[in-house]
Formats: C-alpha cells, sequence, structure tokens
C-alpha cells in the first residue's frame, strides 16, 4: 500500500511503468461490465468518515454509480458499449477498443480531478498513468487506498499508476509524454500550455480541458420570484462555495435581467442570506495569503470605481457580493466572489461571450427563453447550458467534448464475405 | 477651526513628541481619534471613498479599535489618476513605488504641507537610530536620482529624505556607457580617506548596495575602514533572497566598511505609508513610532493575529492629508513580536518581516489569464 503513488520516479522507472500497463491492456481485455462493477463497489467504499471533509467526495460517490456511467458509455461508445460487443453499423461493424496507456495530467485546483480523469480513461478499457500534483497527493492516496480495498481481483489496479513529482520536472513530463497514447490535460493556461507542448507521439490522442470561466444568469421572473428566490440563492451558493469558486465551472459573475419591479437589494438579501448559510456550513479551513488579498482588493476597487455600485460583505474574506450594471464580465476574483450584474436584455449580455465562457448556470422561470439563451449561449463558445445549482455536475460531454470517446479508437469491421441474415 | 486644521494640529502634536515613549494604551487613544476624523476628511473630499467606507462591515465612527476601522489594499494606490483626496492643481509632487518588471507601480501624491510632513516624520525616526547631528552622506546610487523632480521613485525620495543629516552629498556609482550603474572606485576611495574617522551616512537600495558596492570591493578585496559610520538600506530582499541572508548580507557589510555590524541598519518603508519607516533595531526588531501603528491580519478571517503569528501587514499613519493613506492593507507578511516592552527600550508595538505574499500557488482549471480577444489582438503584432 506504500507504494500506491510513487514519488520522483526517475524517467526510466516512467517508461517502464507504461511498459507495463500496455503489456497488461494487450494481455486481459476488461469488459465495461466488470469495470462498472468495481466503480461501483468503490463508489459505496468512498462513504467514509476519514474521507467526509473532501471537497466533492458527494459527487464523486454519484459519478462512479453504474445509473451514472452506463447513459454515458451507451451515448458515446454506442449500443454494444456495456457488453463490450461489436454493434452493426450499415455494412460494417463498430466497436471500441482502447488507446493502450492514457496520461492524465489533472488540475491543481479540484481535489478529486485525478480520480475523476483516471475513470475516463479507464471506462475506455485504457491503461492510466496519472500525475497528481503535490498539494492533491495526501488527498488522492485516501481516495485510491478504497479502490485498493475493493479491487481484490486487481481489475483495475493493475491498469493504474499515480506519480507524483514537482511540476518543475521536464525530464519526467516528457518521459510520460514519449511513452503513452492519449493524454487528458486539465488546469489553467499556463499549464495546459506546456503540458501540450510535450514531446507526443504522433499518434497519441490529446483532450484539453480548461481553462475556463463560468457565469451564471437569472431572468426577472425568476429572481423576483419571493417564493422560489431562497431556493435559487441557495444553489448559486452552493455553485460558488464548490471548489472555493476556483474550478472552470465555478460562476463569477451573476447576470440578473432587469424588468420585474422588484428592487434587486431584496434578491440581495436572500442571496446573502444563503451565502452566510453556506459559510455556516462550509467554513474555510485555509486561505493562501494571495487570495486573501485579492478578496480585499477586489472589494475596495469595486466599489471605489464607481459610487453607485454597491457591496455586501463580512470583516473576514469568506464570501463576498458585488452589486453593480454592464454586460461585460469582470474579471473574477474567485475565493467566493461573486458579482452581481444588472442588465436590460441576458441575451445580450450573453452574446457577448466567446469561448473563454465554458458553463452558464440559469434560472430562468421562462422556457423560451432558456431555451433561446442555450441556443445563443452555444453560438458564443459556451459549452454547458445547466441549471444553477449543477454549474459543477461533472458529466458528458465536458468542455464540448465527450469524456471517454476521446481516448478510445471506434475499429470498423468490414466482413470480406456478406454474411446471411437469418430469417426470422 | 476647519477639520483639516484641526486634524493637522492634531498631527503636529503626535510629531511633536519622541517617537517611541509613549505607552501603547495612550497611543491607541491618541491615534484613533485622529484615524475616525482623518477617514470622515476623505469622505468629504471623495465620494467614492466615501462608498468604499459606508459599505464596510461595521461603522468607522463607533469603532473602538484601530484595527476595526476601514483600510485600503496597497493595490488601490496603482491606479491612474491616483487616488487623491486633493485638486491636481495642489500636487507639488508624485511619489512611485519601485515596481519591477510588469508591476504596475503604486503612486501618491503630495501637496506641500504633507511633504513637510513626511519628512518630518522620517526625521524624527531615524534621528531616534543614528542621532540628530548632520555628517557627510554617501550616497549608493547615480547623482541622477539625487535632482528634484515631480514625479519621484522610490529609490530617489529616500535618498533625499536623508538629506536633514547630511553636510554634503556624494555618489559614488556612475553610469557606464550602456546605461547599467557601476561603481566609481575613485570617488569612493577619495570620499573615505576625506573622512574615515568622522562619523559618516551611508545610504543605498538593498540590492543596490549589495551588487554595485559591496562586491565589487570584495571581488578587489578592499576594505573601507569607517568604524563611525552608520549604513542605512531599504528596499526589500526580493532580488537578493537566493543569493544572501540578512545576517550574511550585515556582516559582511560590515566587514567592508569596517565597522560593527549594529551600524548596519535595515529599514521597511513603502510609498504608500510614506513618512513612517521601521529601522531594525539592536534586537532585531522593527518598532512603530507614535504617529502610525501596524496591524497583522490572519489570511483566513482578516482580524489581528496574536504575537508570534504571521499574516498580512496593515499599515497605519496620521501623516498623509493629500491621499487616503491612513491604513492600508499591504502584500506584505509579518508577525507581531509584541505590543510594548522591546529590550532596546522602545515603547509600542515591534514585529518583523517575514516576505512579501506569495503568489497563487494553485494554478487551476478555472485561472483564465488570457481571453481569446487579447490572445487575437496579440498575434496582431
Amino acid at each position: 500500500m506504500s507504494d500506491l503513488i510513487q514519488t520522483e520516479p526517475c524517467p526510466c522507472e516512467i517508461a517502464q511503468t507504461v511498459q507495463r500497463l500496455r503489456r497488461h491492456v494487450l494481455q486481459q481485455e476488461l469488459s465495461p461490465g466488470s469495470i462498472l462493477n468495481v466503480l461501483e463497489q468503490w463508489s459505496a467504499a468512498l462513504d467514509d468518515r476519514q474521507l467526509r471533509h473532501v471537497s466533492g467526495i458527494p459527487f464523486l460517490r454519484l459519478w462512479l454509480r453504474r445509473g451514472t456511467l452506463e447513459p454515458i458509455l451507451l451515448r458515446e461508445l454506442g449500443p454494444g458499449a456495456l457488453n463490450g460487443d461489436w454493434h452493426e453499423n450499415g455494412h460494417a461493424r463498430l466497436r471500441p477498443f482502447p488507446l493502450g496507456v492514457v496520461g492524465h495530467w489533472p488540475a491543481a485546483n479540484i481535489e478529486i480531478q485525478p480520480i475523476l480523469s483516471l475513470t475516463c480513461g479507464l471506462l475506455g478499457g485504457n491503461g492510466c498513468l496519472v500525475r497528481v500534483p503535490g498539494g492533491l497527493v495526501e488527498v488522492t492516496r485516501l481516495v485510491m487506498q478504497k479502490l485498493w480495498e475493493v479491487d481484490r481481483g486487481g481489475a483495475l489496479i493493475q491498469r493504474i499508476a499515480v506519480v507524483s513529482f514537482d511540476h518543475s520536472r521536464t525530464d519526467l513530463h516528457e518521459a510520460m509524454a514519449r511513452t503513452v497514447d492519449g493524454a487528458m490535460i486539465w488546469g489553467g493556461e499556463e499549464a495546459v500550455l506546456r503540458i501540450r507542448a510535450l514531446p507526443f507521439a504522433h499518434w497519441s490522442r490529446i483532450a484539453v480541458f480548461g481553462p475556463r470561466l463560468s457565469v451564471a444568469a437569472m431572468d426577472a421572473g425568476a429572481w423576483s420570484n419571493r417564493k422560489d428566490r431562497t431556493a435559487w440563492c441557495r444553489r448559486i451558493a452552493r455553485d460558488v462555495w464548490q471548489f472555493d469558486q476556483q474550478a472552470c465551472s465555478s460562476p463569477q459573475t451573476l447576470f440578473l435581467e432587469r424588468g420585474s419591479g422588484c428592487e434587486p437589494e431584496e434578491f440581495v438579501t436572500d442571496l446573502r442570506s444563503a451565502f452566510q448559510a453556506e459559510n455556516h456550513s462550509h467554513p474555510r479551513t485555509e486561505i493562501e495569503p494571495f487570495r486573501a488579498s485579492a478578496i480585499c482588493q477586489s472589494r475596495a476597487a469595486w466599489l471605489l470605481a464607481s459610487a453607485e455600485n454597491r457591496a455586501w460583505f463580512p470583516h473576514s474574506p469568506d464570501w463576498t457580493i458585488l452589486l453593480g450594471t454592464g454586460g461585460d464580465i469582470p474579471t473574477p476574483t474567485q475565493g467566493r466572489t461573486l458579482t452581481v450584474l444588472l442588465v436590460d436584455d441576458l441575451l445580450e449580455a450573453v452574446s457577448r461571450f466567446d469561448g473563454a465562457v465554458q458553463t452558464l448556470g440559469l434560472g430562468v422561470n421562462d422556457p423560451r427563453k432558456d431555451d433561446a439563451l442555450a441556443q445563443m449561449a452555444g453560438r458564443h463558445g459556451v459549452d454547458r447550458v445547466v441549471r444553477l445549482g449543477q454549474m459543477h455536475v461533472f458529466g458528458s460531454p465536458w468542455d464540448g467534448v465527450d469524456l471517454v470517446r476521446p481516448m478510445v479508437r471506434m475499429v470498423r469491421h468490414v466482413r470480406s464475405q456478406e454474411r446471411e441474415t437469418p430469417l426470422g | 477651526m476647519s477639520d483639516l486644521a484641526n486634524i493637522e494640529q492634531s498631527i503636529e502634536g503626535l510629531l511633536a513628541l519622541p517617537p517611541y515613549a509613549m505607552p501603547p494604551g495612550q497611543r491607541h487613544d491618541a491615534l484613533l481619534p485622529l484615524l475616525k476624523q482623518e477617514l470622515a476628511y476623505a469622505c468629504e473630499c471623495k465620494p467614492s471613498f466615501r462608498n468604499y467606507v459606508d459599505h464596510w462591515p461595521a461603522d468607522f465612527r463607533t469603532a473602538q479599535s484601530i484595527a476595526d476601522l476601514p483600510y485600503l489594499p496597497a493595490a488601490m494606490f496603482k491606479g491612474d489618476p491616483p487616488l487623491a483626496l486633493i485638486a491636481s492643481s495642489q500636487v507639488t509632487r508624485t511619489l512611485t513605488s519601485s515596481a519591477t518588471g510588469s508591476q504596475v507601480p503604486s503612486r501618491v501624491v503630495l501637496d506641500s504641507i504633507t511633504a513637510r510632513r513626511l519628512t518630518k516624520g522620517i526625521v524624527t525616526i531615524i534621528r531616534n537610530f543614528i542621532g540628530p547631528a548632520r555628517r557627510p552622506y554617501l550616497v549608493v546610487d547615480t547623482k541622477e536620482n539625487l535632482a528634484a523632480q515631480n514625479e519621484l521613485g522610490a529609490r530617489a525620495a529616500a535618498i533625499q529624505a536623508l538629506f536633514p543629516f547630511a553636510t554634503e552629498a556624494v555618489c559614488c556609482l556612475g553610469q557606464d556607457r550602456w546605461g547599467d550603474s557601476t561603481l566609481n572606485l575613485e570617488t569612493l576611495l577619495h570620499w573615505v580617506e576625506e573622512w574615515k574617522s568622522a562619523e559618516v551616512l551611508v545610504y543605498g537600495f538593498t540590492h543596490v548596495l549589495w551588487t554595485r558596492l559591496v562586491q565589487p570591493l570584495q571581488s578587489q578585496n578592499i576594505r573601507l575602514h569607517l568604524p563611525n559610520v552608520h549604513v542605512l538600506h531599504s528596499g526589500g530582499w526580493k532580488r537578493l533572497e537566493q543569493t544572501v541572508t540578512k545576517k550574511e548580507f550585515s556582516q559582511e557589510i560590515a566587514a567592508v566598511f569596517g565597522c560593527p555590524p549594529e551600524r548596519v541598519i535595515d529599514y521597511y518603508g513603502m510609498v504608500e505609508n510614506v513618512g513612517v519607516v521601521y529601522p531594525d533595531c539592536e534586537y532585531g526588531n522593527k518598532h512603530v513610532p507614535a504617529f502610525a501603528e501596524v496591524v497583522v491580519r490572519d489570511p483566513l478571517t482578516l482580524a489581528p493575529t496574536m504575537p508570534g503569528q504571521q499574516g498580512l501587514v496593515q499599515t497605519c499613519s496620521v501623516l498623509p492629508t493629500s491621499f487616503p493613506g491612513f491604513l492600508v492593507l499591504t502584500d506584505d507578511m509579518a508577525e507581531i513580536i509584541g505590543t510594548d516592552g522591546c529590550g532596546c527600550g522602545r515603547r509600542g508595538t515591534y514585529f518583523r518581516f517575514a516576505r512579501r505574499v506569495p503568489k497563487a500557488e494553485v494554478r487551476g482549471c478555472g485561472n483564465l489569464e488570457t481571453t481569446r480577444v487579447s490572445a487575437a489582438s496579440g498575434s496582431d503584432l
């Protein structure tokens, strides 16, 4: 158990590890059903007091359930995917096969991301080599330990290797890149650019997720409705709180459409209560000094910028609500700092988006407007349009890209001789 | 009497006192009402500042402690135009911080009365450490930095702030043909020869002193034999962090100048808190004068820390009335060592500087540094 995560391996050890994983993938085919069985058991094992402090564990448990993953496999890999069968496609038949070994470079800001990325590779039948950022080693170890406990036959654990090394170890990043057949890269701009530039083999398939930012929006009917407003505010708070608002799917700005006759301050009063309640349930236990300083700066900059701007915040950096007008997304502060902007027309605000926006979280009463906003968002680079409260629900496609499909090869078989169709 | 006149009178009263003699409680009682008056005055002068103060979670007028008053992050002084409480016609000088590379410098504006007061503040503090006498002053910088300018950088401001202690000033750095500053050895040795037994003053920015004077002299094995020198330096350790520790720095400087290490004095100061500097005492602590205060805030709660706990430094100064630099949250980390009773005999808060706030260590999938629009416009070049 001590070598669950190998720290600072040498380049040749990485090459040997990948060879071992590849050999295993070639020698032993694993049916999707058996993968799903182990993941289901892993999900159950994660219901552990030791893991309750880990942000995202409830979500990870849900993600690993058969009921979540089966529809994803069916949609991405087609009928027959659950049995590992070929499926007919005109004169041909199709079947997904693993790429081989997939290298995973998860971001450092989401505690469960190494596991999410890993499962995407496993579901395609691949061997997986995961490079875990230093700050996530302990959390990943705890979560992986549960897999080791349930996967007694070793069906999955023999396909997994987890390594950790400093981000500056270019030689080790290169050793991974040279030997893997596919890569799933997650993270900030600098990291993504650096990893994408590594010397991958020409056949390697690379899927990149991030960096992005996300936005919430509500029409007048939703935010002015006193009966439903409390629930909407709770959902927004939940989306803001998860991952300390540092995820690509975290809302940074909330657009409120004018036109209800209701004062925005009335809405903000409910939002403030929701923030206070969420903060009470999920208080911060640590913060980078840089982040605390940035939060103070965002409060001051907002209020000094215009005497019309308003804000609500406690003495601590726990949360911040900035209220103003305008359709441009301000530079995100993160750290539970939500900018609420009043606009005349949500469609006009969404029409200003570009590919930087990943998710649009909506609280909209008018279904036609919901559809129109999704249409507009899709045209302007947004990859996910979801209900408020579900902005972080990890699902396929993510960032407009399938999660399992990019790491499999869809093999097409056209038989050399026609078979007789059985009469029925 | 106008509000401003009242404020000015109170500031003058504090400046006239010995800087490190007031008991902490008495000092707090003197500073708190004055800072409240200054906040109210700033609110009258600047509606946007009022907007900030009005949104503070508690009303400053009822605050019981300096730590409860609304403070501004230092980054707010990076704006253009600078954050001012006076009309542009009243600005006599603009001070800029020593931001390097792509950093935006902080800028603060001074009118003549604030400028005079800030000089007085620094003189009061430095006098307490090196004595009141005027003496020959060696500037470890180029003479271009001695020239009076309307917009003055941090280096020039620090050099000029010590003029009240100088009978004459000589710069020992020149510029080579590429514009880099280099040691003018002849000037230096001549000055040393002339004043070798006298009480003298040397000042340089910390990294300039090290790279342009100490290292060249060490490489030529030259010692200066100035036992009565006071070597003052400021500007921070960022550029020397990987090169030398603070202790080694003082020892090496003392060895080069031929003086005891306690005559090498590092002081902490910043443009946003101009008029107040924090020299190290012989116990290695930085002391806060009667007209100022330092609060160290826990990043997690922003509440004041207990002594010994590191946090973000907030400076408090009653001196400026031309810009709202009364209460400034800096990007520096420090720890309060005590609120009174340092072995050196100076009273009031004393602290130790730790480091600059490190940049974000985790850059995740939500960290977008360039948008598609800005990336596209960049490629047009």
